[in-house]
């Protein structure tokens, strides 16, 4: 199913390797009103993508700030 | 003015096979190709989930597009003359609006999305082409002899004088185009090679 496109959140985040990303599953994969995240280890702003109808931008940059990650919204 | 997103996402692809081209799938990143294409990275992200995703979609997209050329016009059932011949006008005219695909599809064999993106993609091409063989064969157009053989001899030279042209230069540098008349001529021989006298 496509998403749609105003509930995709993009941020650019300090989650660069594995480790780091499976320090956030726990709490991503959990979350009821993620649909969908991702983190591309391959990418220089770590890009990590969040699919959720009713989250915003600030509680994503909230959970990630509180494992110790940098995260801002990517313009 | 806005452009539509078709537009957008063929922008992309087109983008995206150029910059795999020059930088390899290691140097490929996301930015490079937002840059590229104008765009931010941003948007790149709400099509595409991350840098493998994008690659596997951008290389799926230019199969499709490769399929659907390839089987214009084309019938398995056709006779086996016909049909090659068809497939050689098809093939001709893919890599000749396509000139960097061919070097894509190298790459792309090349590479670790290879399983992933050949496995599931082009099976209408598949079947339709090795239909077109088996037919060939029961009707004692051709010998049977394996697959391997009869591409080599079938598409073969095509593909020799299609990476000719793209360079364009042969033998020892020679300067070179592909010409109907080249095309053709070399046809005559592949049909001369394979098919059986009736």
């Amino acid at each position: 199913m496509i998403a749609h496109l105003n509930h995709i959140l993009i941020f650019k985040t300090n989650i660069d390797c594995p480790e780091a990303r499976e320090k956030l599953r726990p709490v991503l994969d959990a979350h009821s009103a993620i649909r969908q995240w991702s983190v591309d280890l391959h990418d220089c702003d770590c890009v990590l993508r969040v699919i959720s109808e009713t989250l915003k931008p600030d509680d994503i940059i909230a959970m990630a700030n509180a494992h110790g990650f940098e995260c801002s919204e990517l313009e | 003015m806005r452009t539509r997103n078709t537009d957008k996402e063929k922008i992309v692809r087109e983008k995206a096979v150029e910059l795999l081209l020059k930088e390899g799938f290691e140097g490929f990143s996301v930015n490079k190709l937002a840059k590229l294409c104008a765009i931010s990275v941003a948007t790149l992200y709400i099509y595409y989930k991350d840098k493998d995703d994008l690659i596997l979609k951008v290389a799926i997209g230019e199969l499709q597009k490769m399929n659907d050329m390839m089987l214009t016009d084309f019938d398995p059932e056709l006779p086996f003359e016909e049909g090659l011949r068809i497939q050689w006008k098809n093939r001709a005219r893919y890599l000749q609006d396509n000139p960097t695909s061919m070097l894509f599809m190298e790459k792309l064999r090349n590479s670790t999305y290879q399983e992933k993106v050949f496995e599931n993609t082009m099976t209408g091409f598949k079947t339709a082409m090795s239909r077109f063989m088996q037919n060939a064969v029961k009707r004692g157009e051709i010998n049977p002899m394996p697959v391997e053989v009869f591409w080599a001899i079938a598409y073969g030279p095509l593909y020799t004088l299609a990476r000719f042209d793209n360079e364009n230069k042969s033998l020892m540098g020679k300067p070179f185009t592909l010409s109907n008349k080249i095309l053709w001529q070399t046809f005559d021989f592949v049909i001369k090679a394979l098919k059986n006298k009736t």
